[in-house]
This record gives C-alpha cells, sequence and structure tokens, in this order.
C-alpha cells in the first residue's frame, strides 16, 4: 500500500485539543483523536456529499452539481475519499478551489482507494486529510463504517447523492440523524437499483432536493453561508448599487435606455451597460417591448 | 473559305462559359440554321443578324448558313451571340480578315440596323475572356464599367466598324475609384440612439440584427443609413459584387466603385425571389445582397419557406442550386438587417396605442421568422416610436454617417489585427480566445447565462456582440461592460 505524498503538513489533535473541532466533540461517539495531513482549521462545519461507490452518471452529476455550488458558496465539503460519489464531490469542490476534507477509515498516510493518489495530495493542500486511526492503520471492513460518524459529525448537513440497498451510506444517515444533523437526498428513479436505498431514505423523513435553490434555503436554516467563502460566482458589488442613478431612476418607473440616457444626460453606451450589468444580477428587468424596470429585489 | 469558329460564352450562374459560334457558308438551298441546343431568343438572331449584316452595308450570302454552337449539350439562351454569329458568317464569307475571328472572343447583341447591344452579364464575358487570354469585343454602351485595370475590352457601336479591323482597346489602365454611399445619413435621424448604437455594432462586426417595433418608429429609415457606415468594398469583394449584378442585368458601377449593395426585397418574394432559381438560373436577392447588406423589412410576412430557404446562406455564404441540368453557386454572403412588428396589429408595447390583438396570436406571429434563423441573428433590438417632440427639437446634435463610419473602420482594424476572421462566424476555442474573458468577466457571463437561461449558441451571441462592443472601446480583453451591453442585445426568446 502506497504512502500519501504530499507537502501539507501533519497534525494530530486529541478530545480536549482547543483545535479539535468542537462541534464534532458534542456527538455522541466523538474518536478520541484525529490524524492527518492539512489544517486543522479547515475542520469547520460543512456540507457532507456522499454516496454509492458504484455511482452511476446520474449520481456523478448530482455530486458535481450540489457540490459544485455548495463549494462555490464557501461551504466546505465533506466525504470519504471514495471511489464515485465521494471522489465526485471532492473534485467539484477542488475545481472551485474551495476547501475540502477527507474522512478515511485507514491510516490519514496511506493511499487507499489506491486511484486517489493525487486527488487525495490536493485535498490535503486545500483542506484535510483526516481518519480517527493512527499512523500506518491498513483499511479493515469495519473501519468504514465506523468513520462514516466522523464525517457525519463534522458536517452541518448531509447530501445523499446515490444508494442502492444494502449500503453503508444508511450508517452515515443513522449517525448524522443521532448527531441531529440533517439529511438531504437527491430523489432517483424508481427504476434504478442504485437509487433504491436514496429513494428509502426519502420515504423515512429525509428532505428530498431537486434543484440548488432547495439546498440552498434547506441549508441556510441549518449553517449561514460563510462570509469568507469564495463567494457565490460574481455578484454586484453592494456599495456600487445603492448610489445607482440608473436603479433609482428604474425601481420608480419603466424606461427605455433611450429615454433613460436623455433623462439622466448620460451616453448610450454607459446607460446600456450598467442595464445590462444590472440586469444579470437580478436588480431589472426587461419587459416584452424593450422596457425596463426593477424588480423587487432591487426595492428590498 | 466556307467555315469559320468564332469565341463567344453563355453565362451559366455567375460564371461565363465558353462557347464556340462554328459557321459553315455551303451549297444548297438558302437557309439559315442555328443548331447546339439554342433557345427562342438565340433561333431569332438568324432574322437580327441578317438584316444587321445587310444594314452594315456586308453580304447576306446567297447560300446554305449552319450555326452550331459548342459544346452541343450546353443549353445556349439570350441574344449574346448575335455579334459572334455575324463575325463568323462575314469572315466564311471573306468579307472580314480572319484575325479577328481567331484572335478575340465576342459578344453583343445586333439591333436590326446593324448597332451593337449590351447583354446582361458583360462584365463575366469579360472575365471569361480573360482567363482565355482573348480580347473581347462587345457593344460600347458596356464600356463604363470594363474600363478597368486588365481587361482587354474592345468596344463597337455598330457591326460596320468591324471593317476596320480588330478594334481599340478601351482604356484599360484606370484603377476603381472609391466611392462611399451618401444617399441617407445617421445624422438625419434625431433620437434612437440604442438603435444606432446596434447598428454601428452590426456594421463592425458583421452581426445580423433585428429590429423590433410599432409602425412608423422609424425601422427602415434606421436601416436604409446602414450603408453610410460600411466600410467600402475590397477589390476583390467589388468583382465578386459586381459580377452578381451583372449576369443579373443590373447596373454593376456602384459596386464597382465600392458601394456596399443594399437590397430590400419586398415581403411577397418567392424562394426563387430571394435565393436564386429560374430558367435559367438567376441570382436572387440574397446574392445580389453579397458582400453588402440584405434588408427584410416585415419579416414575419415573408413566406415561411422563402426564410428558411436564407439558412443556408447565412451559414456558408454561398447558394447553391440545385438542378436538372447540374449544380449552380451564387455567392451570398450578406449581413442581415431584419424588421419586424412586435404583433399583427403592430402596437404591441406602444407608448399611446393599445395592442388589439389575442394574446397566442403574438406568440405565433413573433415565432414565424423561426428559431434557426433567430439563431443566426446576434442583435434584437425594440425600436420604439419616438416623441414627436424630440423629432422636431434635435438632429443637429446627432452624429454624423462620417464619424461612424470612421469608428467602424478603426474597431474593424483592430478586429483584423487580432487575425481570427470575422467576429460573427467566431465559435467555440477561438472565440473565448479572442474575447480573453478576465476571471471577473466570466463569473458575470456564468451568471448573466443562469440568469437568463442563455443556450450555448446564446453565449455564443453574447460573447461575439460583446468582443464587438470592445473591438469599438479598443480593449483587447472583453470585460464585464461589454458583456453587460451585449445583454441588452439578445432576443427576447428563450436560448
Amino acid at each position: 500500500m502506497r504512502t500519501l505524498v504530499t507537502c501539507a503538513p501533519q497534525f494530530e489533535v486529541a478530545l480536549g485539543d482547543p483545535l479539535y473541532p468542537s462541534h464534532l466533540a458534542e456527538t455522541p461517539d466523538p474518536p478520541a483523536a484525529l490524524y492527518g495531513f492539512g489544517d486543522p482549521a479547515a475542520l469547520v462545519p460543512g456540507l457532507a456529499v456522499i454516496g454509492a461507490r458504484k455511482a452511476t452518471p446520474y449520481g456523478l452529476q448530482a455530486g458535481e452539481l450540489f457540490a459544485g455550488w455548495a463549494a462555490r458558496a464557501g461551504y466546505t465539503i465533506i466525504s470519504g475519499g471514495a471511489i464515485g460519489c465521494d471522489q465526485s464531490a471532492h473534485r467539484a469542490a477542488l475545481r472551485h478551489h474551495a476547501s475540502t476534507v477527507a474522512v478515511l477509515g485507514c491510516g490519514a498516510d496511506l493511499v487507499y482507494p489506491s486511484n486517489a493518489a493525487e486527488l487525495l495530495a490536493a485535498i490535503a493542500e486545500s483542506g484535510a486529510v483526516i481518519s480517527e486511526h493512527p499512523w500506518g492503520t491498513r483499511p479493515q471492513r469495519w473501519m468504514f463504517r465506523t468513520r462514516n460518524r466522523i464525517i457525519a459529525g463534522l458536517a452541518a448537513g448531509l447530501v445523499v447523492l446515490e444508494a442502492g440497498l444494502p449500503s453503508g451510506t444508511f450508517s452515515t444517515a443513522d449517525y448524522a440523524l443521532a448527531a441531529g444533523r440533517d439529511v438531504f437526498v437527491v430523489p432517483g428513479s424508481i427504476f434504478a437499483p442504485e437509487c433504491r436505498g436514496s429513494n428509502r431514505l426519502l420515504h423515512q423523513g429525509a428532505t428530498p432536493i431537486c434543484d440548488v435553490s432547495e439546498l440552498a434555503e434547506a441549508l441556510a436554516s441549518v449553517l449561514p453561508p460563510p462570509a469568507t467563502g469564495a463567494g457565490a460566482g460574481w455578484a454586484l458589488a453592494s456599495d456600487t448599487i445603492c448610489g445607482d442613478e440608473i436603479l433609482a431612476a428604474l425601481r420608480t418607473h419603466n424606461w427605455r435606455p433611450d429615454d433613460l440616457a436623455r433623462l439622466l444626460e448620460e451616453d448610450i453606451v454607459s446607460v446600456a451597460r450598467r442595464i445590462g450589468i444590472l440586469e444579470a444580477g437580478g436588480l431589472v428587468v426587461r419587459f416584452g417591448d424593450g422596457r425596463y424596470g426593477g424588480t423587487p429585489k432591487s426595492r428590498g | 473559305m466556307a467555315q469559320c469558329s468564332v469565341r463567344t460564352a453563355t453565362v451559366l450562374g455567375v460564371e461565363a462559359v465558353p462557347v464556340d459560334a462554328e459557321v459553315d457558308v455551303g451549297a444548297g438551298l438558302p437557309a439559315f440554321a442555328i443548331v447546339g441546343l439554342p433557345d427562342l431568343a438565340v433561333q431569332e438572331a438568324r432574322e437580327r443578324v441578317r438584316s444587321a449584316v445587310r444594314a452594315s452595308g456586308f453580304d447576306v450570302p446567297n447560300a446554305r448558313v449552319v450555326v452550331n454552337l459548342a459544346p452541343g449539350p450546353l443549353r445556349k439562351h439570350g441574344t449574346g451571340f448575335d455579334l459572334a454569329i455575324a463575325i463568323g458568317l462575314l469572315t466564311a464569307t471573306g468579307q472580314l480578315p480572319k484575325r479577328i475571328a481567331d484572335e478575340c472572343a465576342a459578344v453583343g447583341e445586333l439591333s436590326l440596323d446593324g448597332s451593337v447591344r449590351a447583354v446582361p452579364g458583360m462584365l463575366a464575358h469579360a472575365l471569361a475572356a480573360r482567363a482565355q487570354g482573348r480580347p473581347l469585343i462587345g457593344p460600347a454602351e458596356a464600356t463604363g464599367s470594363l474600363a478597368i485595370r486588365d481587361l482587354d475590352y474592345r468596344p463597337i457601336s455598330h457591326l460596320a466598324q468591324l471593317r476596320g479591323g480588330i478594334p481599340n482597346s478601351a482604356c484599360g489602365s484606370i484603377g476603381l475609384a472609391t466611392a462611399t454611399d451618401t444617399r441617407a445619413d445617421f445624422g438625419d435621424v434625431a433620437g434612437h440612439e440604442l438603435a444606432k448604437r446596434a447598428l454601428l455594432v452590426a456594421a463592425t462586426g458583421g452581426h445580423n440584427i433585428l429590429m423590433v417595433g410599432p409602425p412608423g418608429s422609424g425601422k427602415t429609415m434606421l436601416a436604409r443609413r446602414l450603408p453610410s457606415i460600411l466600410p467600402p468594398l475590397e477589390n476583390t469583394e467589388r468583382l465578386e459584387t459586381a459580377l452578381v449584378h451583372s449576369v443579373a442585368g443590373l447596373d454593376d458601377a456602384q459596386a464597382l466603385s465600392g458601394i456596399r449593395p443594399f437590397r430590400a426585397p419586398h415581403h411577397s418574394a418567392s424562394i426563387a425571389g430571394l435565393v436564386g432559381g429560374g430558367s435559367p438560373p438567376r441570382p436572387g436577392e440574397a446574392s445580389l445582397a453579397h458582400n453588402g447588406v440584405l434588408f427584410l423589412d416585415e419579416m414575419p410576412e415573408f413566406g415561411p419557406a422563402a426564410l428558411q430557404a436564407l439558412r443556408q446562406p447565412l451559414e456558408d455564404g454561398f447558394v447553391t442550386l440545385v438542378r436538372a441540368e447540374g449544380r449552380l453557386r451564387f455567392p451570398a454572403r450578406f449581413a442581415l438587417v431584419g424588421a419586424a412588428n412586435p404583433c399583427p396589429c403592430g402596437f404591441k408595447g406602444d407608448r399611446d396605442r393599445a395592442c388589439t390583438c389575442p394574446p397566442g396570436l403574438v406568440e405565433r406571429y413573433q415565432g414565424r421568422i423561426g428559431g434557426p434563423l433567430m439563431d443566426r441573428i446576434d442583435i434584437v433590438i425594440d425600436v420604439a416610436r419616438i416623441d414627436p417632440a424630440l423629432m422636431l427639437c434635435t438632429g443637429a446634435t446627432a452624429v454624423r454617417s462620417t464619424e461612424l463610419r470612421e469608428l467602424v473602420l478603426e474597431s474593424r482594424a483592430v478586429a483584423l489585427r487580432r487575425g481570427r476572421g470575422e467576429t460573427s462566424v467566431l465559435s467555440g476555442g477561438d472565440l473565448l480566445a479572442a474575447c480573453e474573458l478576465s476571471i471577473a468577466a466570466r463569473e458575470f457571463l456564468e451568471c448573466a447565462a443562469r440568469a437568463h437561461y442563455l443556450s450555448g449558441r446564446g453565449v455564443t451571441r453574447l460573447l461575439r456582440v460583446a468582443r464587438t462592443c470592445a473591438d469599438i472601446a479598443g480593449d483587447a480583453r472583453v470585460t464585464t461592460e461589454h458583456l453587460g451591453e451585449a445583454l441588452g442585445y439578445r432576443s427576447r426568446e428563450v436560448g
């Protein structure tokens, strides 16, 4: 078994240590110590995104979508580093330069699964690769089940992408419920055996998420979007909004760009540019006849 | 000698195909026969040639005359063979020196009094003669557009002039003069600043544009002013465009002087009228607008089949007509300018008048242009009726076409230096590379695309227009600002 090659620093934190994540310590059965590579400060409450190893393209795409969105919004993405859904979630986070944490079932210095050497190294550099087992502990079947309680404990919310029956994903969901974490499930096809487990979780009362806005809404109640995140893409700078004459005019009345330019005595090009930017920001809207007006968002 | 062959040509598409007029004067009952798949106009050459020869003071032989137009399988049409047949007849009977038939090509229609008239496609004939290294003898009235560099044109106005041997060459050394279209000026248009700006962008990047607005809002007036800000035709473009006009029997002088064609077919135009057709196949409006502007006023009123027929030329820059006799290719690379009412009654969104159309009809009306065609239109703008007071008070302050034209020329030079071809046809990796989006601009684009449900093609169109906006501003990179402006020009349909 290969050992992990990374330039990220090694760390060990024990229960009671100030660096030990406090939200993990509050769970019913916290690990006695965490061994890992990377930054222990990355172990903040985040979004766990997990699913079956035998993932279908559906599960991988769902991972890409939800983990990608959460990463852009600044959430830390937590998963198990396993083949399939887990790795797709980690990759989505890395692509958006967000922090991501992999919780392994073996010692954190061992590469398992064997295809993950580069991925684990990248994760260690952007967040952390951790384990409750001492350095060099070789993987055993039962270890993966117990590490699932760490994934659930570190997360504020858990997204299940895809799970068959039986599945280890169930244990993570159980641990999450035991730790008082919300469980979100991506609904799957009723014909797909790969989705039977996840659909059963829905039947048992998990929250279905069908698009990004649903996840955003559900997540906002348990974990407000981090202020220091990478930012959810482009957004209008708030200081440029308040003094904006064009927006002020469009809030009160619907105007054509031509009339607006004449009213404000500005040239048409700068007015057209500004309106386009405001429109992309969702503050103004174009009507069918070419007029623009302010949206409810611009008034709130 | 009793036989003579004279080189002439027939127009096929936008090319003149060489044809030999072989004349045989032999023994037998006096007769005059023309063979070689002639149409009725060619058959009638017999009477014209006979009268013209006699009126020019030559003799018509009292013998059996047979004219064969070779190659035989090619259909011959039109009246351009008259001159060649007459020269062949006169040379075969020894009334003209043999040199004329041996060294020159001849095209022209004869009138009964022996004078020589022009036929459509004189420019095509002149180019074909040049390709064969022969001087072309033709009507003097066509000299105007043929007196250009490296065409050896020998004009005659009367058949009798050939008595003196091969006629003198028309002065063939003048280069092409450059003129600008000053018939309509943007300076005369009050208001409509956004529309003018959009037309400036369209002219710079070669984008197709659609203007939507109620009747009387000035769409046609704006479109007619577009040629005044277009750059002059390049030398090769002039010849291409003049050639199409020439074979269609239209005046080719404008195209030769560098003025881009502006074609505005009526909405009753048929498919053949729009993209070419008929027998013999003639270029349609799309080809006549080659290197220029095709303006379709009341675009949804055009026949759906005729409109959809424009998709191929918009994509490829030419029209291929497939007929039983073969395939013909007409050049048709044009900028499409469309104008449409927002609804059948025309007043949807008008400031004063209410629209009286039932709701479903409006969608159907707007859908008549069709998705695939809309996909090829980069810029869509709304043109509103302007305040009458505004129309009366400005005018002096409006920017003149000459200034806009300067701007177009400069911006096109910027785009040209980038060296990736015309902006309106960029796509994929080339387009992204040309745009050099910053991270902020990229994120803005993602955000805008998501907010407006833009498809891949929608994003491509947005980027193209933004690239042109940046060219006008002289920026090497496309920024959020340029994308913001381009966003205002997107079509209202989803995608």
